[in-house]
């Protein structure tokens, strides 16, 4: 969520009203964000991903303003600039750029490092870190309309930040935002954004130049975005250039034409019309189980921003206004209808059960199985399903497992196929401090029984630690949780890795389902993972264990 | 009544006939001497017969008399008056300060050997100095060392006396005896005792200290004393096996749960990002779909057989976020993220109807372990599907939720999470932490519910717990990493928590 830092005397001025801390506080949950920090008049703000328009301070201030009363939303007054942006030799592999106007600004320090805050969050956010949309503020007063995006091999310009003309290789090659973008765009098909008497003032979306630099003295800036998601980069713009148009007493927006690119469907840029929104007022009521609009209904949907165009016995059509991003349709603008009625003042229903409730077969089997397993004295035990490969390796070697393309430590890198190299690592952690203890688990498990499939198993594992235990011993705990299950299996000599040859077996029921295994483990097994005791061992399919017991129950 | 047997245990058996063979009673050490044990073993037994109105117990206190180490000494070289009587002899006349040096004494001794010579007018005392009057007729001096002698002797040994004797108390003043007072016990047999003794109604029983078959067999348990058991001797604890702590939390959890209409699905630990994240309307672009935020499985593909689904989710994400919608970002496989996509395959599967459903099973999300973060954690997820389920509803569940777990106190916050609208996120009060946020749910928006097919007159409202959390809240954990410890001290240490006694 991104964090938003503004001066509470700047987010005053733009609302129009002063706020104490706490009535700022509560008026941010009905924007779904946090004031995070307060020190001096410094606030942090975390807004709620799905809000861009709150991403700096000229938006939270409006929507904050907007909710007390103290301020209206702006009526923008929309102009044709009369110019154009000529997008038809843009680079192939990010084709769209659109353009809007914001004149008559008064901007100080303030305003424009909120500028370019905005434009970093939505940067980080939105934009895909520049991958989607890439955003750039010129002052208008210092480039020539119209304008060109135009893809060149090379050029020279002065960037950003720098004093001299470099070429465009070596701002990818010597600037910091040239290193870290230089994968977005393709060597010797630069995007450059150039003005009528040739002056390159953008290199999107790696960095601007120095001479358009908005600072305290512009008066009328030029914003820009470039990409390749044009829906994406629409509402960015909206997003920007309306909260550019609060740093103005009377702001005024101009739409720039867009030349050479048809199937993008925008002509004109900025789109301010905004948008409207229609619904039943049943849909309000069979959405939150009651109706806010009964009383004061406009009066809600105006605190949120909205302007009500009707409101009838049955239909309610809002105007949403174009930074409003986040409405794509009348569930957003209920959502929000809730939210300045309060959630706290809902009052909560309980909706009796229409079924009986049960539990899922296999949990309730694991259960039952648990219950045995307790009452024979084993304690059960718990481990995670991501585990460390190496061990999976050390003990059933040839069984694949699922491995994870971008694991966060190699400890936990894989996911365990068997529940056996888990159960050894509560035998190694558990011996630091006794020498005979009896323990099981039941878990999930993930098979690739072959390439490219996954098996999903419920397993059961104990282990018998200690060297008053034999194979007998857990022979012993398997006949007896059989024989009240009333399975019927067979003990069938095998070869398992991992267990001594002679002492272990595969268990199988219905005369060749195997469901498990149990034996003594290899002496160069336990040593390899550092376990100087002997420790027997046993695994089972609950699964298959449980569908032999239904199966064999099931009347034919 | 009085012919009735009176049924002693052995030892109270054993006091009372040693007790009967003086009438006038003796002394607790006494007693204990000619029972052969410690005067502190039958103190309890003697407070039993006694409140059996059986012997009678008399608090005396008593004097016991020994030598000091100044009695000693003056027992092994004499007397202070002997050897000033002595050095009188031979000098005839000396300085007291003299008489003090050569002999070692102090002012306190000189004074009590000089008025005793006085007394007997063996010595006269001038002007600090001290003379001969008789010294060779000391008979009646010699006479009172000899009995102070004598009295030293006898009382010399921790001698017990009822009242202190005039000769010894003089010399304890002159600090050659010391005397400690003693209370001592006396026992006395009772008139009762006497009585029943006479008329042989004392019995002694055979005390067992476990009964066995063959006494209830026998019918011997009638004559029997079970030994008493002394309460105040700890017991060790035995450590239970019992199901996990954090099993037996949830196992109580969906007990709630049953209780409430819900069944209990299950679904797979490997998504494809269809169903982890588009299906829920999670664009493509969305951070939440980040490296840094989900494990991508390197290994396996999953067969994606609900085409339905693709096709319906390819078309909402182009209609709604109008973005290039890629397949082959669709079909990475992931490990699930949260257990959302369990509901939604629920929905799938059973289309419209009036149902609630909730899954309790683990996620993934890339995390380095430490007390408050794990790369892998459950989650407790529901829907409730129907045509009149509504936001308030919603409420409404957590509201009895919470109140099952012991958390009566909510209170709902907006919220924004992309596949729901109303969204909320949930907080209870607990008494210790304040509030703590742990119920994120939603209305499911049009988008999501197009995407599996549910028909558009019914809704879901949905949520999905940080369980562990709860669990951890609950349990009284301040590790998350304790929630799923595989150390059986861990494990042992866990109380039952009171809330999963009791059900609120």
């Amino acid at each position: 969520m991104p964090k938003v830092d503004f001066k509470l005397w700047d987010l005053e001025r733009i609302a129009g009203k002063s706020f104490h801390i706490d009535e700022l506080t509560h008026i941010v949950t009905t924007l779904k964000g946090e004031i995070e920090e307060v020190s001096g008049d410094t606030i942090v703000f975390e807004a709620s991903h799905d809000r861009p328009d709150l991403f700096s301070v000229e938006g939270l201030a409006r929507a904050v303003g907007v909710f007390v009363g103290s301020r209206d939303l702006i009526r923008y007054s929309v102009e044709d600039s009369g110019t154009y942006l000529d997008v038809s030799e843009a680079p192939r592999y990010r084709p769209y750029a659109f353009m809007a106007i914001v004149e008559n600004l008064r901007l100080d320090d303030e305003a424009v490092s909120q500028i370019f805050q905005l434009q970093e969050k939505l940067h980080a956010t939105y934009c895909r870190d520049r991958a989607s949309v890439s955003i750039g503020l010129y002052d208008l007063d210092k480039v020539k309309p119209p304008f060109r995006y135009v893809a060149v091999k090379n050029a020279t310009y002065v960037p950003l930040g720098y004093s001299h003309k470099m070429s465009l290789d070596e701002v990818l090659k010597e600037t910091e935002k040239g290193m870290t973008y230089a994968h977005l765009v393709k060597p010797g098909e630069y995007p450059i954004i150039i003005d009528s008497e040739d002056h390159i003032f953008s290199f999107p979306p790696i960095l601007n130049d120095e001479l358009s630099r908005v600072t305290v003295d512009t008066k009328r800036v030029v914003i820009d975005v470039t990409g390749v998601e044009p829906y994406l980069m629409m509402k960015v713009l909206n997003v920007i250039t309306t909260s550019v148009a609060e740093r103005s007493p009377k702001p005024v927006i101009k739409l720039v034409s867009i030349k050479g690119l048809e199937k993008n469907g925008y002509s004109k840029t900025p789109d301010l019309n905004g948008k409207l929104v229609s619904f039943k007022v049943d849909d309000v009521e069979s959405l939150l189980g009651f109706n806010p609009l009964e009383n004061n209904g406009v009066t809600l949907l105006k605190k949120m921003g909205y302007v009500v165009k009707e409101l009838a016995n049955d239909v309610v059509t809002v105007w949403v206004p174009p930074f409003r991003v986040d409405v794509l349709n009348h569930v957003d603008v209920i959502e929000d209808l809730a939210i300045a009625y309060g959630y706290n003042n809902i009052i909560p229903e309980i909706l009796p059960p229409t079924h009986f409730g049960k539990r899922y077969d296999i949990e309730r089997f694991s259960d039952i199985v648990r219950e045995v397993l307790v009452g024979l004295g084993l304690q059960e035990i718990m481990n995670f399903m991501l585990i460390d490969p190496e061990i999976l390796k050390s003990i059933v070697k040839d069984k694949g497992f699922v491995s994870l393309a971008n694991p966060k430590m190699k400890i936990y890198s894989s996911v365990r196929n068997s529940l056996i190299p888990s159960i050894m690592l509560a035998v190694k952690t558990n011996l630091e401090k006794r020498k005979n203890f009896e323990i099981f688990e039941i878990g999930d498990i993930v098979e690739i029984p072959y390439e490219g499939s996954v098996t999903y198993v419920r397993s059961l594992s104990y282990a018998l630690v200690g060297e008053n235990y034999t194979l007998t011993d857990a022979l012993v705990i398997l006949k007896s949780l059989m024989s009240y299950l009333g399975v019927n299996y067979k003990l069938v000599k095998d070869k398992e890795e991992f267990l001594i040859e002679g002492r272990s077996a595969r268990i199988v029921v219905n005369n060749d389902v195997q469901v498990g295994v149990v034996g003594e483990v290899k002496p160069e097994v336990l040593t390899s993972l550092n376990i100087y005791t002997p420790v027997t061992v046993c695994e089972l399919n609950l699964k298959k264990l449980y569908d032999s017991i239904t199966a064999s129950n099931t009347p034919s | 009544m009085s012919d009735m047997k009176v049924v002693l245990p052995p030892r109270l058996f054993k006091i009372a006939k040693v007790v009967l063979k003086s009438v006038n009673g003796m002394y607790v050490n006494e007693l204990a001497e000619q029972l052969g044990v410690k005067e502190s073993d039958i103190m309890r037994d003697l407070a039993e017969l006694e409140a059996k109105g059986m012997v009678k117990l008399e608090r005396v206190l008593k004097y016991v008399v020994k030598l000091s180490a100044l009695g000693r000494k003056y027992l092994s070289v004499g007397l202070p008056e002997e050897r000033v009587l002595s050095y009188l002899i031979k000098e005839r006349k000396v300085h007291i300060n003299k008489l003090k040096e050569v002999l070692e004494l102090n002012d306190e001794e000189v004074s009590a050997a000089l008025g005793l010579l006085r007394r007997y007018r063996i010595v006269s005392i001038s002007e600090g100095f001290v003379e001969c009057l008789k010294c060779d007729e000391v008979k009646d001096f010699l006479e009172h060392v000899e009995k102070v002698r004598n009295a030293m002797i006898k009382y010399g040994g921790n001698v017990v006396l009822d009242v202190i004797p005039d000769d010894v108390q003089v010399l304890k003043r002159r600090r050659v005896f010391e005397v400690d007072e003693l209370k001592v016990i006396k026992v006395l047999p009772t008139e009762a005792l006497l009585k029943l003794e006479t008329l042989g109604l004392i019995v002694e029983a055979n005390v067992v200290t476990k009964l066995t078959s063959d006494m209830l067999v026998s019918g011997s348990w009638r004559n029997v004393i079970l030994k008493e058991f002394d309460l105040s001797i700890d017991v060790p604890e035995k450590p239970i096996k019992k199901k996990h702590p954090y099993v037996q939390f949830m196992n109580y959890v969906k007990e709630v749960l049953i209780g409430m209409g819900f069944e209990e699905v299950k679904g797979p630990f490997l998504e494809t990002a269809l169903w982890n994240f588009d299906v829920l309307f999670v664009p493509q672009y969305h951070p939440a779909r980040r490296v840094s935020d989900v494990f991508y499985v390197s290994n396996v593909s999953l067969n994606v057989a609900e085409v339905d689904v693709l096709n319906k989710v390819k078309e909402i994400h182009e209609n709604s976020w109008r973005y290039s919608w890629s397949v082959e970002e669709a079909l990475k496989t992931v490990l699930r993220t949260h257990t959302t996509p369990v509901s939604m395959r629920t929905i799938y599967a059973k289309k419209g109807g009036e149902y609630r459903v909730f899954s309790f099973d683990r996620v993934f999300r890339p995390d380095t372990p430490d007390p408050t973060h794990l790369m892998e954690f459950h989650q407790l997820e529901g829907i409730i599907v129907g045509k009149s389920v509504t936001f308030k509803h919603l409420l409404g569940f957590f509201k009895e939720f919470a109140r099952y777990l012991g958390m009566s106190d909510v209170k709902f916050k907006p919220a924004y999470f992309p596949f729901t609208e109303p969204s909320v996120e949930g907080f209870v009060k607990h008494p210790k932490i304040g509030w703590v946020e742990v119920f994120p749910g939603g209305m499911f928006r049009p988008e999501v519910t197009e995407a599996v097919g549910l028909p558009p007159e019914y809704k879901v409202a949905a949520w999905g717990i940080g369980i562990d959390r709860l669990a951890m809240i609950v349990l009284g954990l301040d590790d998350i990493r304790d929630l799923y410890t595989h150390d059986l001290d861990v494990i042992n240490s866990l109380k039952l928590p009171e809330v999963m006694i009791k059900h609120a």
